[in-house]
């Protein structure tokens, strides 16, 4: 127990070490979470008033980007697979920074249900009257926090072990790990199925809903990760290897490849169709009555998608710039596809045929951008321990054997 | 880098992050994004919008309003004898009464003629004052009949009977015997929602409605069949 | 924000600890003074905002006990009438035996004269400003009964416009109701007289039930609610229409504290046309049930398959309403 405070004492206090862009980096990430923080206190004190959502457009950027990241939390299983099912050895090592990548999505997920909530004081009715199985939304707290828990567990134990300098045994992590791959298709499942299972927006009613979500987190998700492990190989002593890098490029590849057919179904149905149901992806691709705010960016979308599409499918993106490139246009390309293209135009028009555009406020991209900024500092944080720790530069026997050594330990040289 | 150059160097680090954290707490307490309330005043709603009063106040009775005085019908009418069959002509009294009642254009279809203080069923026998609607089922049997069954007209207090009183409103509470289609009105507020934002009226009809393909689209001409209209 | 004070320079060496803990003292003075900056706005929230340990462990309507019950109808009763300065009569009239409510509303009489809307209002506190109403009534195409062709803002100086009809939508209460189904933590539910209702003081506000009504018969109060106190009304039930707060969802209830002692809605009171009837179906001899067996109906949205009990019915033929006549006196001068 003793070890185990230590152990955390350690984390806590080596998160502070690094060099100044280390510190500029957090600094600044530790300002826009801050601006969060300070919008989220008005919104708390005059009420969601302070978004842009409507009783017309009930749902905004919160959801949406909760949908997205929960994509992006699926998305480590993307790593996890290979290693695991094909003994993929290429992304052995880099598979721990996919789970870790999950812990902090996961925290932005809650963090963003929490702020979309009216009334955050009654949270804990979730545990005294938890509507199961019968709301989808129950569902879905369990799947996200039984994600979060397994994934806690199986990087906390790896790290602990290692820092403790023993080796692993595979029966307090494998079959976790297992239980997790199958959780992460689950919590996107169950996500789609928030949408999915309402008779009443004919938009989110298409049961290719829950398949898209799973092929666009599937591209987004890894290609998160590779931009990630180039940055984690640049700035810190871990070697990630090209072929790491080059196995999640297949990944996103395919992902991507069956995303797009996914959506050219959709938008094929509901266009050649043309039934009432078209007004929502009407709305969409080309306004409706004059409206048409998220026209510029569903295109943007979308030639987005076809570009990193093309850019993966071609030879060239096995060079580190062009693939690159792509998973930038991927990733951004889908957070528009998920966000502003999948949430936002299922309440336009509502029910009743009334067109009201919903435009987030300036407090509303604030906590936003403040929970991003949360995630990457939990993020940084995380890799900023596991890294030295998984190395075995910063383990116990050398805090022991030194007590009055403050963190960094002798092993542990900062970059 | 000697440890020494070293731990100036993290010492500068930490000011600076200090120092930026003190500049940004100064900029946030000074609320650099202040909550401008989107709420609109409320619209004045005008009383008559609450008002469950019917549209019409008729008199049960066969009275008949002339300055301060008031006089039953028949105090008139028995000094008239009624006129022939399917003569119209012009009335010296009740010109404020403009009778569009379809084709029945001629008082005696509902006055009874020989007395003016009941109205006449198909037999030539008297109907009360007070019991319109007996009256107009002479000729307006399914409306009566929904009438009847509560399906027309206005039902107000208890639907449960056993609880409280119910008061069925008669025909003439909603409608003018003389001109009986419902008078049109002008209609309450409409919505103005939170970050509604301005409504485009005319936006809408982008249908395959085959009332709209006549080239009617944002016309006001009524369809064939709707005539001309009063207002 | 716990790393907001995680920005404290690292003293890695013995021999500068003194200033190094300096250093510390000074990062978390900055942490936490830029911490208290963010959350500086706190500084508005009114005692309402917070909620009291009593308010904390409120039960759920169906959990509470006479007891409870008791001493949170007084509470609301103090607190409202505190608010609002009048005596409050706060009542939680139960669901009548053998009664399930139906509502029935005539396209081929309502004018669109949009009392209804505002009676409803009046009757049921909803907010002011921002403004939250119950009913909205659509000016549809002649020849097409679909909502997306509607206007929701017409505003003739008199209506009804000859080449259209009206349909008012409201929450259609109904028998399969997919906001129920949604609620995460049973926060609203249907009673056994057919009316959905909400526990005000139960709602966490994820506005899911406002995703999958297909009615858009769900409101949501985005900031608290404004009522001006002589336009409050004193008769309220805790299921219906005591003032919300903020934060929490609402929705047409029937007017269930008018409906369970037997009397109209107050949307049906005040209808000009008679366009309104309300009723217990399970009563053969109702109106509505007259309605349902004789007249032909329309179920908007059926295919939803939300088994509503609102009907919509048509007579043998439309109101002559195109017909040129004059005005009512009502509604010509405001």
């Amino acid at each position: 127990m003793k070890k185990y405070a230590t152990f955390l004492w350690d984390c806590w206090r080596l998160s502070f070490v690094g060099d100044w862009r280390y510190h500029l980096w957090m600094t600044i990430l530790t300002l826009l979470a801050l601006t969060g923080l300070y919008a989220y206190c008005q919104q708390f004190v005059y009420g969601l008033v302070t978004t842009g959502m409507t009783d017309q457009v009930s749902w905004g950027l919160y959801i949406a980007n909760f949908t997205y990241l929960v994509g992006l939390a699926a998305a480590a299983a993307m790593l996890v697979i290979p290693v695991y099912i094909y003994r993929n050895m290429h992304l052995h090592d880099v598979v721990i920074f996919g789970e870790l990548l999950a812990v902090a999505v996961i925290i932005m997920c809650l963090l963003f249900v929490m702020a979309d909530l009216g009334r955050p004081d009654r949270f804990m009715h979730l545990l005294w009257r938890f509507n199961f199985p019968i709301s989808m939304l129950t569902w879905d707290v369990i799947a996200l926090n039984g994600y979060l828990v397994l994934n806690l567990h199986i990087c906390g134990y790896l790290i602990y072990c290692a820092y403790c300098g023993r080796k692993p045994s595979p029966k307090f992590y494998v079959p976790f790990v297992f239980v997790a791959i199958v959780w992460a298709v689950s919590i996107h499942t169950v996500t789609a199925f928030l949408y999915v299972g309402l008779g009443g927006r004919p938009f989110w009613n298409s049961a290719i809903i829950a398949p898209r979500f799973l092929a666009s987190a599937f591209a987004a998700g890894p290609a998160f990760i590779i931009l990630t492990l180039q940055i984690v190989r640049r700035v810190t002593s871990h070697q990630v290897s090209d072929d790491a890098l080059l196995t999640l490029r297949r990944i996103v590849q395919v992902a991507m490849i069956i995303n797009l057919f996914l959506l050219v179904c959709e938008v094929f149905t509901e266009f050649y169709t043309d039934s009432a149901h078209v007004a929502s992806a009407r709305y969409l691709y080309f306004g409706l009555h004059g409206r048409n705010a998220l026209v510029p960016w569903i295109w943007t979308a979308v030639a987005m998608n076809v570009a990193a599409t093309s850019l993966l499918v071609l030879p060239a993106s096995r060079g580190l710039g062009v693939l690159n490139v792509a998973c930038l246009l991927a990733i951004v390309a889908i957070w528009i596809e998920k966000g502003m293209g999948l949430i936002v135009p299922a309440f336009v028009p509502t029910p009743l045929g009334e067109v009201v555009e919903y435009f987030p406020t300036v407090h509303e991209l604030a906590i936003c951008v403040g929970i991003w900024a949360f995630g990457l500092l939990l993020y940084t944080i995380f890799v900023r321990i596991s890294v030295p720790v998984l190395a075995g530069e910063l383990t116990y026997e050398k805090r022991f054997g030194k007590p009055n050594e403050a963190v960094p330990g002798e092993g542990v040289r900062l970059p | 880098m000697s440890q020494e150059a070293q731990a100036r160097a993290v010492g500068r680090t930490g000011l600076s992050v200090c120092i930026s954290l003190l500049i940004f707490a100064l900029i946030l307490a000074l609320n650099p994004l202040p909550f401008l309330s989107p709420v609109a005043e409320p619209a004045a709603v005008p009383a008559w919008a609450t008002d469950p009063t019917p549209v019409r106040h008729p008199k049960l009775a066969p009275e008949y309003q002339a300055g301060v005085f008031t006089f039953r019908c028949s105090d008139c009418h028995k000094l008239f004898p009624p006129p022939a069959q399917n003569t119209t002509r012009t009335v010296a009294q009740h010109q404020e009464i403009l009778l569009k009642h379809g084709i029945n254009t001629w008082c005696l279809s509902c006055h009874h003629p020989d007395n003016r203080d009941a109205f006449v069923d198909d037999r030539g026998d008297e109907i009360p004052w007070n019991q319109p609607q007996l009256l107009c089922s002479k000729c307006h049997g399914p409306v009566y009949r929904d009438w009847q069954h509560g399906s027309h007209g206005r039902t107000n207090g208890y639907w449960d009977k056993t609880q409280g009183e119910q008061t069925r409103r008669k025909c003439i509470e909603c409608h003018d015997p003389h001109q009986p289609p419902f008078p049109p009105m002008r209609p309450a507020p409409g919505p103005n929602t939170l970050r509604m934002g301005p409504q485009d009226v005319a936006g809408h009809g982008t249908t395959k409605n085959p009332l709209k393909t006549a080239g009617r689209a944002g016309s006001k001409s009524p369809p064939p069949g709707d005539a001309e209209r009063g207002h | 924000m716990k790393h907001a004070e995680s920005q404290k320079p690292e003293s890695s060496k013995p021999e500068v600890t003194r200033r190094g803990f300096f250093a510390q003292g000074m990062a978390a003075v900055a942490g936490a003074s830029a911490v208290a900056a963010a959350m500086s706005p706190l500084r508005h929230l009114t005692s309402g905002d917070i909620p009291t340990l009593e308010e904390f462990f409120q039960k759920h309507y169906k959990e509470m006990t006479a007891e409870d019950k008791e001493q949170v109808f007084n509470r609301i009763r103090t607190a409202v009438g505190k608010r609002y300065r009048t005596e409050v009569n706060l009542a939680d009239p139960p669901p009548m035996d053998g009664v399930e409510f139906v509502y029935g509303l005539n396209l081929s009489r309502c004018i669109g004269c949009r009392k209804c809307v505002h009676a409803c209002v009046a009757e049921n506190n909803q907010s002011r400003a921002p403004e939250i109403q119950y009913i909205r009534v659509l000016e549809m195409e002649k020849g097409s009964i679909d909502v997306e062709t509607s206007d929701h803002h017409y505003d003739p100086p008199l209506v009804p416009n000859p080449d259209k009809y009206y349909m008012p939508v409201q929450c259609h209460q109904c028998a399969d109701p997919p906001c129920v189904k949604v609620c995460p933590v049973e926060a609203t539910w249907q009673e056994p007289d057919g009316i959905t209702v909400i526990d005000y003081d139960w709602c966490i506000g994820c506005r899911y039930c406002e995703a999958a009504c297909p009615y858009w018969a769900r409101r949501f109060n985005f900031t608290e609610p404004e009522i001006p106190a002589d336009q409050l009304n004193p008769n309220m039930s805790y299921l219906s229409n005591r003032p919300r707060q903020k934060g929490v969802m609402e929705k047409c209830t029937y007017c269930l504290h008018r409906t369970r002692v037997g009397r109209m809605p107050a949307c049906l009171e005040v209808c000009p046309t008679g366009s309104r009837k309300f009723g217990n179906v399970l009563d053969p001899d109702s109106e509505v049930a007259y309605i349902l067996k004789h007249k032909r109906v329309y179920v908007l949205k059926e295919e939803v398959g939300t088994i509503p009990r609102f009907f919509y019915y048509f007579d043998e033929r439309g109101s002559r309403y195109a017909e040129p006549i004059a005005p009512a006196d009502v509604g010509g001068d405001a």
